[in-house]
């Protein structure tokens, strides 16, 4: 095992005797837990910089500090294909921003270990004391390799500041994506606004949404603003409702536009609806995607055909029960409780709760929250002149409503 | 099918009369049609930057305020002696400044927004932890130098109110130190920033004093050179107050903090350059207020405070002293407090230590100690006895002049690094500014010090 720093400064010479000074080293950031080192770079006598494969090295003697390759002449120059994808420890990961999984904090790797495996070296940890520093600034007098300072490679996670970057193909380990939504936010709150969305271009696309939702809405705004077309369609259907119609309501008009126009229909036209309202009405804060069913199905049928809509939308805990579903006309509420335990015979309108609160679409949203909020359920129904259903407020919109703005993207959303 | 005057709640929802339910704001206007999915719709739920008249408001109020917290102790005391000394001389060197400055506090911006980090960031990612460290020391000695000043002039002006500096500068620096860590100062700041502004009695000042507007002209376009170390002196000075280096690092973060994308970052320019406007117009009125009050009686030399609060006499009159010194203090409080953070979070961020007020102590060793240790070397170093006030004020000044073009070649390094501003590089108009910017401040850096190093040697190259 090397420190980068060390490594950094051994003599690099060739089986015919020439020699060199090594300057950077080249690392495949693949899927594997520990990066392996894949090529070195130097200095060759014009002083151009130079790349070799790694698979060109004979021998790295760590006592007498020297690195033996076949031969400095076969080298490239730097503009190859494989460059581009390729990471450089000194210039890329050495002093950059990591994520140090562990603690959940952001930190900088200070040096780098590496550590021999077979003919390969791998990236094995992130050292971010102050010693590394000292050894650096001392070329390696003083300043100890303290095992305490070191973070295994396979807890940090390594994000270059640039989104482009990913989409060229590079790979990553990503443990950081095991993390619940809520920890992935905080974590990318520690972050520049460009390394925060490199990490949701990375995440698997539900990942991405429930971490993007739990975003303050002008994190949220930059963050997404930065991803690629393609991606941002997908989040944009994934998201939940309310909070993509909040999102797209900042975005400059021409992009709202183009991507209202390219949603699928369903979720367009949700969004479409929510857009129609204020920010301050109880329309500006509700969501619209809402699971419901006719009155008078029975309980059996019922299961059988809310099976699929019960798979898609966040907020699940209440069925609403309507005439039809053409008119939408609201008669009463029943619980997923009730939806299981009820008899299979009985009717949807015989089990259901008629004695609703509900909310108008143009009223004020505090005074709306705060009636929520009140009434201690997971959401109260939004009902239109016709006595039509539009929506739901949630207790966590009326929550983020009425707190105050340092405490709401802290709130969690546990209901939608 | 609905009947009126049904309870909600207490009957079936689908009996209720829905219209006659809340008291709900049935017109509301406004919104955007948009042709959407093949129709056209009327959207109000759009959140809208304001626009128009609402705009400049929004430009100009942030502007104002940061124009009058931004003129600290060191600033009023540099602009006044320029003032004093010189009458309407030096004008010329702040009317040149003032494109110096917006073109360089634009950049700052820009590199804030096309980078999302902070400026010793930057230089930690490009140059290496060799270069951050000497950033890092630079920026610590500038802004350690400037928090002196401060509590210096915090001490100045509770003496004009007939409080002793040896009580008020301890309990100044206790109180600085508990709000920030223990959480009220944002709604002290309020009160504080309400203080400074009362320096918006320069300018007027600056008319009522009939300042012989003939000399301020000649002042202000024609440069004259004077064989004066003082001069020159002084000439560094304003540099370094106007140019200040923990300002361009301020207008960075700043613009990171507000979350201002690359894309968005067009209107942010004029933001840019109104405030550097803004603040270079204030930094002149003081400058003619002084001159016009203290120079034409041939006060030529500000030794305290209060011989500076004499300028906003043709205003308040008798108040001057208070009035002056309430300022003084709101603008002392406010950036003792403000730039110990500011220095503490900086540093923090690259070496990628825990920061944040927040913190418990364990946590944020290394973030409280050095904003701890900033409020004690700056309220210490306030409290040696006869330190001559103004003095040590201009030359905390000259000191951050002389460390200016540092950093600003760190600055012109990043902003032409195409791989991380990408369009947002700098332009070669900027660059022909911003090296001409780096390059007179340069020269006037070298000739003050080789002037001053000279006269230790016992030749008088500026004669008397």
């Amino acid at each position: 095992m090397v420190m980068f720093s060390q490594l950094r400064r051994f003599d690099l010479s060739d089986e015919q005797g020439a020699r060199s000074n090594l300057t950077d080293l080249g690392i495949a950031l693949l899927d594997a837990d520990y990066p392996p080192v894949t090529r070195l770079f130097f200095l060759n006598a014009q002083n151009k910089k130079r790349s070799l494969p790694w698979n060109q090295v004979r021998e790295v003697d760590l006592k007498a500090r020297r690195i033996r390759v076949r031969d400095l002449e076969q080298a490239q120059s730097e503009s190859t294909d494989s460059m581009a994808k390729e990471v450089l420890l000194g210039d890329d990961v050495l002093d950059a921003l990591v994520l140090d999984l562990q603690n959940r904090r952001a930190t900088r790797a200070n040096d780098l270990w590496l550590e021999q495996e077979k003919d390969q070296f791998v990236l094995r940890a992130a050292d971010t004391s102050f010693g590394a520093i000292l050894r650096r600034l001392t070329r390696g007098r003083y300043g100890r390799v303290a095992k305490s300072a070191l973070y295994d490679w396979k807890y940090v996670e390594f994000l270059r500041g640039d989104p482009d970057a990913v989409r060229n193909g590079e790979g990553y380990h990503l443990r950081v994506a095991r993390l619940p939504p809520g920890e992935i936010a905080r974590l990318t709150d520690l972050l520049p606004y460009l390394h925060a969305s490199e990490l949701i271009t990375l995440l698997p696309d539900d990942k991405a949404v429930d971490t993007l939702e739990a975003l303050s809405p002008e994190r949220q705004l930059q963050v997404f603003e930065e991803l690629e077309e393609e991606q941002a369609i997908t989040l944009l259907t994934l998201m939940a409702p309310d909070i993509a119609a909040d999102l797209l309501g900042r975005l400059p008009t021409k992009v709202m536009r183009r991507y209202l126009n390219q949603l699928p229909e369903t979720q367009g036209e949700r969004l479409i609806e929510l857009l129609r309202y204020p920010e301050d009405t109880v329309g500006g804060i509700m969501t619209n995607d809402v699971v419901c069913a006719r009155a008078s199905l029975t309980v059996a049928k019922a299961r059988e055909k809310l099976r699929e809509p019960l798979k898609k939308p966040d907020f699940v805990y209440s069925i609403y029960i309507v005439n039809n579903e053409k008119s939408r006309q609201l008669r009463g509420m029943i619980s997923l409780r009730d939806l299981i335990t009820a008899d299979d015979e009985l009717r949807m309108e015989e089990i259901m709760d008629p004695y609703l609160t509900t909310l108008n679409p143009l009223s004020p949203a505090s005074e709306a929250a705060y009636k929520v909020i009140d009434s201690h359920v997971a959401a109260l129904p939004v009902v239109g002149d016709e006595g039509q259903l539009l929506g739901i407020v949630t207790v966590d919109a009326a929550i983020a409503q009425v707190a105050p703005a340092i405490w709401r993207t802290q709130a969690p959303r546990i209901f939608s | 099918m609905k009947k009126k005057g049904t309870v909600e709640g207490l009957e079936p929802v689908e009996r209720l009369d829905v219209k006659a339910l809340p008291s709900a704001p049935r017109s509301i206007g406004g919104g955007l049609r948009v042709n959407i999915r093949g129709r056209s719709v009327q959207l109000r739920g759009l959140h809208r930057s304001p626009t128009g008249l609402l705009r400049w408001l929004a430009i100009l109020g942030p502007g104002l305020i940061a124009t009058s917290a931004g003129n600290d102790a060191g600033g009023i005391a540099t602009y006044s002696q320029a003032g004093a000394k010189f009458g309407y001389d030096l004008i010329w060197v702040m009317v040149i400044l003032t494109l110096s400055f917006a073109v360089v506090q634009e950049m700052c911006a820009r590199l804030g927004a096309a980078t999302g980090r902070g400026l010793l960031d930057l230089i930690r990612e490009r140059f290496g932890i060799g270069w951050a460290l000497f950033a890092v020391v630079i920026i610590l000695i500038a802004n350690a130098g400037v928090t002196v000043s401060e509590f210096v002039g915090i001490g100045a002006a509770m003496e004009l109110m007939g409080v002793s500096k040896y009580i008020a500068i301890p309990v100044g620096a206790v109180l600085i130190w508990y709000l920030v860590i223990f959480g009220s100062y944002s709604k002290v700041e309020k009160i504080l920033l309400l203080m400074t502004l009362v320096f918006f009695a320069y300018p007027v000042a600056a008319f009522m004093a009939h300042p012989n507007w003939g000399e301020v002209a000649h002042g202000a376009f024609i440069p004259t050179f004077r064989a004066d170390p003082a001069y020159l002196f002084l000439i560094v000075g304003l540099l370094g107050t106007t140019l200040t280096p923990y300002i361009q690092i301020f207008q960075q973060s700043s613009l990171v903090e507000k979350g201002v994308a690359r894309r968005h970052y067009g209107p942010e320019r004029i933001d840019a350059y109104v405030g550097a406007v803004f603040s270079n117009l204030m930094s002149i009125s003081m400058i003619i207020a002084t001159a016009a009050t203290l120079y034409v009686v041939g006060k030529r030399d500000i030794e305290s405070a209060a011989d500076a609060a004499r300028a906003l006499e043709p205003v308040v009159g008798n108040a001057a002293t208070l009035l002056f010194g309430v300022g003084l203090l709101g603008a002392t409080l406010l950036a003792g407090a403000v730039l110990p953070l500011a220095t503490a979070y900086a540093v923090s961020e690259a070496f990628g230590v825990p920061k944040g007020v927040n913190l418990d102590f364990r946590r944020g060793k290394v973030f409280f100690s050095l904003f701890t240790a900033l409020i004690v070397i700056g309220a210490g170093l306030a409290l040696i006895p006869n330190v001559p006030v103004m003095q040590l004020l201009v030359g905390v000044q000259v000191l951050n002049g002389v460390l200016l073009p540092i950093i600003l070649v760190f600055i012109l390094l990043l902003i032409n690094d195409k791989r991380l501003t990408g369009d947002l590089k700098n332009t070669r108009r900027n660059n022909v500014l911003a090296f001409g910017t780096l390059i007179l401040i340069t020269t006037a850096v070298v000739v003050m010090l080789g002037g001053q190093l000279l006269e230790l040697l016992g030749v008088h190259v500026f004669g008397a």
